[in-house]
């Protein structure tokens, strides 16, 4: 199947590419758009383009790592901690010259996301984390089985997709690893206390049939981030920007530009003037 | 075995009101209405004494037949005036409503007097689509995603919003919250496959109405296949079925009262065939899974028929073969009939049948 990424953007435009460095890595990313940058931090199954990608790109510079580690970059043993992956992350920013950013951190990568901008808020205007994978539960385990299985834990309806990518299970026993060491334990209590003074617009989102993080852990971040807003996506599963792309795009782009304010409808009812 | 009386707000019908729905609205005399909710009333204390487990409401529009569009204001009015029995608002029609509205009534309601509701969430009759103006063919997907979100807004304990297909929240948090589940009886009501589903999963009961057994078997057949599938297992008091009872003295009487009430083609107050033909056409209905047309206006059917003796017979096989713990019970037509016959019946069965089924 094809993945999702050879599809273009509706746009028109198609993703360019590019490399950094940033402490002796080589990261690839793919970028999009115009405009204030929005820097993606992908979930354990890597980089891929998603429709909600293309549709961000229409009002953001969408600019998608792929971390180190993952897709055909060398295995990653060098980074021991989530904290250090992020700093790391922080500097391929740097070198893209992105001084101030959104920031959009997907399931594994919304851990990441939450510990970048733990040490570096003044350089994060709003975050937003799609079924982050920061606090989970105690029976979480990561999605694992044949593509089909894989399919329907990461989707809520799996049938529905046009095509769903399958992942390369030599690069996934390269990336596991790194996967492990960095989401464990399922709460870090020093990364939950960085979260409890953290001033950044954060938005959660997680879908109402997340068969690999329960939306449920949702209200955790609520509870815990002075600023957070929680979204839940009717009828998506984990992979919420594939799934239902405009309900992920639309709140996530009204929440980028108006931050609390996302929260007043500017939605129009008149039906005839 | 339980057993509900199915409330309609008798409203006594003058003989030369209009026939077609929507009936004009100028033909309504309030003194009659105010009435008839008196009479809600004295009908719910009447079965209570008669030991009946519930009372049951429903929401219709724009006709004198079930004079109860608004389930919530039924139930908080027949709360207030009658202490004891069950109140089950079955339902709230959620495809044309606004969820949260309906959650937060409910939760009130559950809150100003716990224990004694029974809340019942619907996609509703194809001819109340019209009411409200709801497109036919969002109906299914609304009331899957509406169930859903009022469901959500019962439970979580966090502010949240709503990105969904039909419905969209930026903000959610109600005050008041209901009791949690196990003390607050909810149920999905309907028989198609998707209402079963959805009960299945939320570990919900569920509501059939209508038809005839081997149909009504079908469609609890596959809520407690798919409960199954779901890890649990459904008691008697997780199935209402909704269904006409004809009560006689004897079998011969009830028979003939069945004979008589065959020869009508049409339930009070239908559609007009050209609009009701339209509306079948879009509406696509099923139960357990297997494709039937719509019931627009048509009469509904009899399930019960007979003395008291035969009807017991028919219950125990109602219990049997559908698994049902409450019936929910008319024994008359709403919309039109003697209503002082339908007391003798309602005593008939309180004295005759009531006692005799508590062990089924």
């Amino acid at each position: 199947m094809a993945e999702a990424a050879s599809s273009p953007p509706p746009n028109g435009a198609t993703p360019r590419e590019g490399n950094v460095e940033a402490d002796g890595f080589r990261i690839r990313y793919r970028e999009a758009g115009e405009g204030t940058p929005l820097v993606h931090l992908h979930g354990a199954g890597g980089l891929r383009w998603s429709p909600a990608h293309d549709l961000l790109a229409r009002h953001f510079r969408v600019i998608a790592f792929e971390m180190p580690g993952f897709g055909d970059s060398p295995e990653n043993t060098q980074t021991r901690t989530m904290a250090e992956y992020a700093a790391t992350m922080t500097r391929a920013a740097d070198a893209l010259r992105l001084d101030k950013f959104n920031l959009w951190g997907t399931s594994f990568g919304g851990k990441t996301a939450l510990w970048l901008a733990a040490q570096a808020p003044e350089r994060v205007l709003a975050l937003v984390l799609e079924s982050p994978a920061a606090i989970r539960p105690e029976n979480f385990a990561i999605p694992a089985g044949t593509p089909e299985e894989m399919a329907r834990r990461l989707y809520g309806h799996p049938e529905r997709l046009k095509s769903i990518p399958v992942a390369d299970p030599a690069i996934r026993a390269k990336t596991q690893p790194l996967v492990n060491r960095l989401l464990a334990p399922p709460r870090d209590a020093e990364l939950e206390a960085r979260m409890a003074t953290m001033e950044t617009p954060t938005l959660v989102l997680f879908g109402t049939l997340d068969h690999v993080i329960p939306p449920e852990m949702g209200r955790h971040y609520k509870a815990l981030m002075p600023n957070c807003h929680l979204v839940l996506v009717y009828d998506a599963g984990h992979v919420i920007g594939a799934e239902r792309p405009e309900a992920f795009s639309e709140v996530v782009e009204d929440f980028l530009e108006r931050h609390e304010a996302f929260l007043i409808s500017r939605t129009e009812t008149l039906i005839h003037p | 075995m339980k057993v509900s009386f199915f409330e309609t707000g008798r409203y006594p019908v003058p003989a030369d009101i209009p026939r077609e729905w929507p009936v004009p609205s100028g033909a309504y005399d309030p003194a009659v209405g105010a009435k008839a909710y008196q009479g809600m009333v004295e009908r719910a204390r009447f079965v209570q004494k008669l030991g009946f487990d519930w009372i049951s409401l429903s929401e219709h529009h724009y006709s004198p037949r079930i004079l109860t569009p608004s389930p919530p204001l039924s139930a908080a009015h027949l709360a207030s005036h009658v202490e004891g029995i069950k109140i089950a608002l079955l339902g709230p029609i959620v495809p044309v409503s606004n969820p949260i509205r309906v959650a937060e009534e409910l939760a009130m309601l559950d809150t100003m007097l716990p224990g004694r509701f029974v809340f019942g969430l619907l996609r509703g009759t194809t001819n109340e689509y019209l009411s409200y103006d709801l497109n036919p063919k969002e109906a299914r997907e609304r009331t899957d995603e509406g169930m859903e979100l009022i469901l959500k807004a019962w439970s979580e304990p966090q502010p949240f919003g709503w990105q969904g297909r039909y419905f969209q929240y930026r903000t959610v948090s109600i005050w008041p919250r209901p009791q949690e589940q196990s003390q607050r009886p909810t149920y999905a009501l309907g028989v198609s496959a998707e209402a079963a589903d959805f009960a299945a999963r939320h570990r919900l009961g569920l509501g059939v109405s209508y038809g005839n057994v081997e149909l009504m078997a079908k469609s609890t057949g596959y809520y407690r296949q798919r409960c199954t599938e779901y890890g649990w297992e459904p008691g008697p008091d997780d199935i209402i079925w909704r269904a006409n009872m004809i009560l006689g003295e004897t079998d011969e009487a009830a028979d003939a009262a069945l004979e008589r009430r065959s020869a009508q083609s049409q339930a009070p107050f239908p559609i007009g065939a050209r609009l009701r033909s339209a509306l079948i056409e879009q509406d696509k209905r099923n139960v357990g899974g297997e494709k039937r047309p719509a019931n627009v206006g048509g009469i509904l059917p009899i399930s019960f028929c007979g003395g008291p003796d035969r009807v017991i017979k028919q219950i125990k096989e109602a219990r049997e073969k559908i698994g049902v713990g409450v019936l929910d019970l008319s024994l008359a037509d709403p919309g039109g009939g003697d209503t002082d016959a339908m007391m003798s019946k309602i005593e008939l069965f309180g004295k005759t049948v009531l006692p005799r089924i508590r062990e089924i």
